[in-house]
């Protein structure tokens, strides 16, 4: 049997107890149904998403993919972020008990990729509504998209696609109150207590960070883009409220450098931007310098000396041709094509990613000129105007976004930088590597491969030493080609002259004159080229022997030796002509014919003298050439064949038999002797 | 054939015979040709080693410039690894510079030397081509008193024509023969003269290359890289990229 009084502290007990744990129930309750909330939100928000991914997007094929990408943006990746998240917190559906410091272990294991994707879809979402709005313009357009959207979600009603796009938005937001409505409904001293306070604050950092993210991109957004504008568009830039800023702001800029206003000094930001400066410089210089590299590697690969052969085949010759072709056509461009790949295509993207900053430092410095011009009027008149203070904001957004960003960039530069080096080095490595294999795999080949270098060259070069006098011995051989002595031709008329200076002196006596002389003193001659004369003297009076005396056969004078050439006549030439014999001088033969006893008539046979001819004694007779002559006897009396003894002209006499010519026909008179 | 009406100078017979002067006509040919070989080989490599001293001397300006930038005096990695970029790159100049000078001495200079025997070969031709319009000139001239009636004065003349004749025959096949002779010859020698050249040709780049060899794998292993792939590389170049564009000071482009 209770004890009333026993049972009343008992009961009293047991009721605040009931009571106690009747709150703690509902406090589970709520906290269970906080995180079935979670859950079950999460499923229909992924349902919905995906959705709007495939099923929508693919329905609206009447809009270009830009824009369907712009729309979207990176909602895929968003879909698959969170299909894992919701796998995450389905996983733990059975742990009751644990359930709330899993969800929290959960928050902060995915709160960076949150921030990661989220971010990315925040910033570009003021793009995506401005087409949607675009759209709404055109109310055909609007009305298939509108149709579109309500097959597959019904209550998205009127607003449609703004009402699909604005859900990831809303979702991130949301993740921090659902947190804290759990939080809420969890006992302070649980072990889940702190850890989805991590987690809750934790989300709120993600939606500060993608708010900020946000607020930086719209801001260098507008100052990053070089604006390609025509001078109209320029000119149509100025108007006199730009010109007043650009005026205020170099008034001020003047105003700096005059002293007569601090300038706001800033030490960190200039370090930044000075290391901004040098690792820009750096970049520049060293693309142009690649750039002139790879030109010079363009112009090498231009030329193929191994196409030239010189019909030289086998040897070292054929080794050489086979590796330059080689080194040209595989080794050398793949160098060059990875160069290109590795080394000058990132030099690119680097020069072109340093366009922003640079632009954004650019107009900061603008706009803090503004400010210092905003601060003064602040100072001097108390207020200023709305304008003014947006400069005012908007240096400051520039300002904090390069100093949270520029040593970040500064870093990456100068980390990608390194990477470019090292990547050259290894090229220019790798290409030794291929050029080496090959190159020694042609020298084992040569004949003095095993010879060390020096001997080598040693050997190479008292080869060429001989080669180059062989060479030598080629050239004198081909210069030994002469031209033909006698081509002066003899003047016309002057054979005659000629015949007479070479009958009187003889044939080694006879010159011809080279060039013209034109005499200047009383005894020199003038003479045309080609002139024969016969040589007297081989020295004046004075005993100068570059002065000769010489005969024309009609004038005797002096010339200058220099001028004459021995005149060649060839052996057979001076055979024929008499002078010299094919045995003997003609002097040594019987200076006389010796006649015949009496002259016997022999056949008449018709003979034309073919030279002229000087009789010497009174056995001789003189003849002209072409005169007909008639032979009586074909040798003198000594029998002497030399001789002939004919009749000219009604004279007789011994005359050279070889200036005599026969004619099986009757001469007929034609040629005249000069007189 | 003999009904074509000779011209005055023109000689009916056939002076030289045919095979004759195909065979002066194939050796002159081939070195003719061997000439403008002789001289396109010697002009390309030079602007060859032109271009390879060009390249050399840009790739020593890379590290100079590198060396010069004033990142150096506060980034003590950066100015390690110039450094010894830049040590390398003048090296290699050096190097360059001999290899150069090598080829310049043992193959572009006897290429010239060469080629300098042409012109007296060219000159000898002619002359032998001069001798030989003499030589058809004086037998047309003999021809033409041949064909004629034999009067006293055109036999003294066809006389003379003959004699005047001979010598300049005789004169065109001495250097017929003297060419005919030393042109196979000159020819032939460009196997043993020119050998020697392409040896050295080779041997040069395999002392360059050696050297390089060395001097960059020596800078690959103090720089401290991993032998990275092509892939590799690209995919870190591409790492780089998107970190710089996930920058907001950084423009889209």
């Amino acid at each position: 049997m209770a004890d009333p009084g026993a049972d009343e502290p008992s009961s009293r007990s047991g009721s605040t107890d009931q009571a106690g744990q009747g709150s703690k129930d509902r406090l589970l309750l709520h906290q269970r149904l906080a995180i079935r909330e979670l859950i079950d939100t999460e499923v229909s928000y992924l349902h919905m998403l995906q959705l709007c991914a495939l099923d929508i997007r693919s329905h609206l094929q009447q809009l270009p993919q830009e824009d369907l990408d712009v729309l979207f943006s990176n909602m895929d990746d968003i879909i698959q972020v969170s299909s894992r998240f919701l796998h995450g917190l389905q996983e733990m559906a059975s742990m009751e008990e644990e359930q709330a410091h899993l969800i929290g272990n959960l928050f902060l294991e995915f709160q960076e990729e949150f921030e990661r994707v989220y971010k990315v879809y925040c910033a570009n979402y003021d793009q995506a509504l401005l087409l949607v709005k675009a759209y709404r313009k055109e109310p055909e357009l609007q009305q298939e998209i509108q149709g579109i959207i309500e097959a597959a979600v019904p209550q998205a009603g009127p607003s449609g696609l703004s009402f699909l796009l604005v859900i990831p938005l809303q979702r991130i937001t949301k993740y921090p109150l659902l947190l804290q409505k759990i939080l809420e409904n969890t006992l302070p001293n649980a072990s889940a207590y702190p850890i989805l306070q991590r987690a809750m604050s934790a989300l709120q950092g993600v939606n500060s960070n993608i708010n900020e993210y946000k607020m930086r991109k719209e801001v260098a957004s507008k100052y990053t883009k070089v604006e390609q504008l025509s001078l109209r568009e320029r000119l149509a830039r100025i108007n006199t409220h730009t010109l007043s800023k650009k005026t205020t702001r170099l008034s001020q800029l003047l105003k700096q450098e005059a002293g007569l206003v601090p300038r706001t000094e800033d030490k960190d930001f200039n370090d930044l931007e000075e290391k901004f400066q040098w690792v820009s410089l750096c970049v520049t210089e060293l693309k142009s310098n690649v750039a002139a590299y790879l030109d010079n590697l363009e112009v090498f690969l231009q030329f193929r000396p191994h196409e030239c052969s010189l019909d030289i085949s086998g040897g070292p010759a054929e080794q050489y041709r086979s590796l330059a072709r080689d080194l040209q056509l595989e080794v050398f461009l793949e160098f060059k094509q990875r160069l290109e790949g590795l080394v000058w295509k990132p030099l690119c993207s680097l020069t072109r990613a340093l366009v922003g900053p640079q632009n954004l430092i650019k107009k900061r410095l603008d706009k803090l000129l503004d400010f210092e011009r905003v601060e003064e009027k602040l100072l001097d008149v108390g207020s200023v105007t709305y304008e003014e203070e947006e400069a005012r904001h908007t240096y400051q957004a520039l300002n904090s976004l390069l100093v949270a960003e520029l040593p970040k960039f500064n870093q990456l530069v100068m980390q990608w930088l390194t990477q470019i080096l090292h990547s050259f080095v290894a090229l220019q490595r790798d290409l030794a590597d291929q050029v080496l294999r090959r190159a020694e795999s042609s020298m084992v080949q040569l004949p003095h491969h095993r010879a060390p270098e020096p001997d080598f060259r040693k050997l190479l070069e008292d080869t060429l030493g001989q080669t180059c006098s062989q060479l030598h011995s080629f050239q004198e051989n081909f210069e030994k080609v002469l031209p033909h002595p006698s081509t002066q031709p003899l003047l016309p008329g002057s054979e005659y002259q000629m015949q007479a200076l070479l009958t009187k002196y003889g044939p080694g006596k006879l010159y011809q004159v080279m060039s013209n002389i034109s005499g200047t003193g009383t005894l020199d001659l003038t003479l045309p080229r080609g002139q024969i004369v016969a040589l007297l003297q081989n020295k004046d009076t004075k005993g100068n022997s570059s002065r000769w005396l010489v005969d024309t056969g009609g004038h005797r004078g002096y010339v200058s030796a220099r001028k004459l050439q021995l005149y060649h006549m060839a052996p057979s030439e001076k055979a024929l002509r008499g002078l010299v014999a094919p045995h003997e001088n003609f002097q040594l033969l019987t200076p006389e014919p010796t006649p015949a006893p009496s002259p016997t008539v022999q056949a008449m046979t018709q003979v034309v003298a073919a030279y002229p001819f000087v009789a010497r004694s009174s056995h001789e007779v003189s003849l002209q050439a072409g005169q007909p002559v008639t032979i009586l006897e074909a040798q003198d009396k000594k029998g002497n064949p030399e001789w002939s003894l004919v009749e000219v002209n009604g004279q007789r006499g011994y005359v050279p038999s070889s200036f005599l010519v026969s004619s099986p026909s009757p001469a007929s008179w034609g040629w005249t002797l000069p007189s | 054939p003999s009904w074509i009406p000779f011209k005055i100078g023109q000689p009916k017979k056939q002076i030289v015979p045919k095979t004759v002067e195909r065979d002066f006509e194939r050796e002159y040919g081939k070195l003719q040709q061997l000439e403008e070989q002789t001289r396109r080989l010697q002009k390309d490599m030079k602007k060859s080693t032109d271009a390879d001293l060009a390249m050399s001397k840009s790739a020593v300006k890379i590290s100079l410039d590198l060396l010069s930038n004033p990142l150096c005096e506060q980034d003590q990695d950066f100015l390690n690894m110039v450094t010894a970029l830049d040590t390398a790159m003048k090296r290699m100049d050096a190097f360059n510079q001999e290899k150069v000078n090598q080829i310049q001495k043992t193959v572009i200079e006897p290429l010239k030397k060469f080629g300098s025997v042409f012109p007296s070969l060219n000159m000898a031709v002619k002359r032998r081509e001069q001798a030989l319009q003499d030589y058809r000139r004086l037998q047309a001239k003999v021809e033409k008193y041949e064909e004629k009636e034999k009067t006293g004065p055109v036999l003294a003349k066809l006389h003379q024509a003959r004699e005047e004749l001979r010598p300049v025959r005789e004169d065109f096949e001495a250097k017929n023969k003297q060419l005919l002779d030393e042109m196979p010859r000159f020819y032939g020698s460009r196997l043993d003269y020119f050998q020697p050249s392409f040896e050295s040709l080779i041997r040069a780049q395999v002392v360059y290359y050696s050297e390089m060899h060395k001097i960059f794998g020596d800078l690959t292993q103090q720089l401290d890289q991993p032998g990275h792939s092509d892939e590799q590389r690209e995919r870190e170049n591409e790492t780089k990229l998107s970190e710089l564009r996930a920058l907001s000071i950084v423009a889209d482009d």
